[in-house]
């Protein structure tokens, strides 16, 4: 997901957290689980946080959440602002609030950051209270599966019966998938997009390029670095490109083509950044360093590369024998990272397993982050799936 | 109700008939879901569509069915043998790219495979053709020729002809009359206007 290459100059007249349809100013809180918690490593922590927020409200039988689980550089603000001097809202804002696709009128909303993230949650730059120093690599391995569970406890802690669904784009969708194969009883639908049950060969090497950026910036020093400082120039790199592989060619060549900076001189021999994509990239490296660690990139990138829920099960249709829920897979034709092909076999598998599942696709130029897109098909189908009437009644006379 | 509407509800009530209640089964250009959904409601099936328009799989999803939006053959091939008791093709034969190629396939997945389609050898659409020398124009074939989707209509002789040279065993035939209801007895590819056919393997 991408940080926006423009802040507003000036702050907006009538301010968008107003609107009718915002769920407005909101409040990130902390659930702390005080007990210890044993990752899928063998590994344990006594205790962690996850910072989440909740937009609209539990019903009285406590089944009207929707669960929305993030990707790689996300967090738990989802919807809504800050502040009033907030310039950007959560990061799928266009999709929840009252009246809109996931309609916080109707449900009741959590987000959470994942274990091993930087934006509030346990991971490696929390202390460790055995030493009183950040964890950096002594913290425990995290897979999706522990994101999975620490955020049920959360669920629990919530008091949440059972998830009306669970949403989620990238490595969200990932999460949502376990969800509804480790709680099949709890989870009643579940809308998957731009995901995939297993990266490819290529998806793991862009990993792995951006892991190795972090990792051979000398500033990483095996992950022991203060809270300021650290690999930098390795994080921005490494974001830098990751960054191109959620946008396309097509994409691209719309956004920017050969554009050059207004500032840039006439001066063509020089390795300033000439063209409009060079800065923008260059942007998009200098605001995640700023909000994101570099560890928690490595432990996250990690735990994607890992999912694999076919080879734990022998195939992917055992490993979905004990999903209950409907399921909703989206694919995005210009996603190269997580391309329709790998969605459309999340739902072919779900469907070889006997369940319900449904596939649709979505044609876009805006590569793997098109999950975020502003489009009236995706929240039509997104309402759709969510509202439609437990049990249809056909009217024959039509 | 139109007249195109009421001959729609006629193939459900045949269709609906022959489905075995709480099958498996798979609906080949599914559409808006409107045959999936009488199914579901009526013999209660594990239905599953296929279609190739976005608009169409919202519209299922949106009624709570299972929809999948690509190519029907290419979605047929990722499922083993027999995996549906039923797939349906119900007036999109005439549509298809590669009839045998689907219907063979929908032989393999499938344990029984039903297809309905307008019978092009219909006497009045042979006279149409016949007395004004232009694409058939009725009730049924609605549109001119430049405002028409390729099309590629077939005959109940046609079809016969198919099934028996590739070995295709028919299980059950129903052949209609022009109002899509009345069971048709005799020469039913000059009498009849609608046609279903269950298929097996031989």
């Amino acid at each position: 997901m991408h940080d926006d290459v423009q802040a507003p100059s000036a702050p907006p007249t009538h301010p968008r957290h107003l609107a009718a349809d915002d769920v407005g100013i909101v409040q990130p809180r902390d659930y702390t689980h005080p007990g210890p918690f044993k990752f899928q490593s063998g590994q344990t922590i006594q205790g962690f946080t996850l910072r989440y927020e909740t937009y609209g409200a539990l019903n009285a039988t406590r089944d009207n959440a929707v669960l929305v689980c993030h990707a790689l550089s996300g967090d738990h603000h989802c919807a809504g602002w800050h502040s009033d001097a907030d310039t950007k809202p959560g990061w799928w804002n266009n999709l929840i609030g009252p009246g809109k696709a996931v309609d916080t009128r109707r449900f009741f909303v959590v987000c959470a950051n994942v274990p091993g993230g930087c934006q509030g949650s346990t991971g490696p730059s929390s202390l460790d209270p055995a030493t009183g120093q950040p964890y950096g690599t002594r913290f425990p391995f995290v897979t999706i599966r522990d994101m999975v569970r620490a955020q049920k406890l959360l669920l629990d802690h919530l008091g949440i019966a059972e998830l009306h669904a669970v949403l989620g784009g990238s490595m969200g969708g990932m999460t949502a998938l376990l969800f509804a194969i480790e709680y099949p009883l709890f989870t009643r639908r579940q809308i998957i997009m731009a995901s995939t049950a297993n990266e490819s060969a290529q998806a793991i090497a862009f990993n792995e390029v951006g892991r190795q950026a972090i990792m051979q910036d000398p500033a990483w020093n095996n992950g022991d670095y203060p809270r300021e400082g650290g690999p930098r120039v390795g994080l921005a790199i490494a974001r830098m490109m990751a960054h191109i592989t959620y946008l396309s060619d097509a994409g691209m060549d719309r956004k920017f083509g050969r554009r050059k900076r207004e500032t840039a001189g006439g001066e063509a021999y020089t390795f300033d950044a000439q063209f409009e994509v060079e800065s923008y990239l260059r942007h998009q490296g200098q605001s995640f360093i700023n909000r994101f660690d570099a560890n928690s990139y490595l432990y996250i990138t990690r735990a994607i590369d890992q999912f694999d829920p076919a080879r734990a099960s022998g195939s992917l249709e055992q490993a979905f024998a004990p999903v209950q829920a409907e399921s909703l897979v989206v694919g995005f034709t210009s996603d190269w990272l997580f391309p329709p092909d790998q969605n459309r076999a999340i739902a072919l598998a779900l469907l070889r397993a006997g369940k319900r599942a449904s596939y649709a696709e979505l044609s876009t130029d805006l590569g793997h982050d098109s999950f975020l897109l502003e489009s009236a098909d995706l929240y039509a189908l997104v309402r759709g799936f969510l509202e439609r009437s437990e049990a249809y009644v056909f009217d024959f006379a039509i | 109700m139109s007249k195109l509407v009421e001959k729609r509800t006629v193939d459900m009530q045949v269709i609906g008939e022959w489905v075995e209640p709480q099958s498996r089964v798979l609906d080949l250009g599914c559409g808006r879901g409107e045959l999936m959904a009488y199914l579901v409601q009526a013999k209660q099936v594990l239905a599953t569509g296929v279609d190739l328009d976005f608009g169409r799989i919202c519209a299922c999803v949106s009624r709570g069915l299972s929809a999948y939006q690509g190519d029907m053959t290419e979605f047929m091939r990722a499922f083993p043998d027999r995996h549906f008791d039923r797939i349906i093709c119900s007036r999109t034969a005439q549509e298809l790219n590669d009839p045998a190629a689907v219907i063979l396939e929908a032989l393999r997945v499938g344990s029984t495979v039903t297809v309905g389609f307008v019978n092009h050898g219909f006497w009045k659409n042979r006279i149409d053709m016949l007395l004004r020398g232009r694409k058939v124009r009725n009730a049924v074939y609605t549109t001119a020729w430049h405002d028409s989707r390729p099309a590629n209509p077939l005959s109940i002789a046609d079809f016969e002809d198919f099934c028996r040279e590739r070995s295709i065993r028919v299980a059950r035939r129903a052949h209609l009359l022009g109002d899509w209801r009345t069971p048709c007895r005799v020469l039913p590819n000059l009498f009849a206007g609608y046609a279903l056919y269950d298929l097996a393997r031989a």
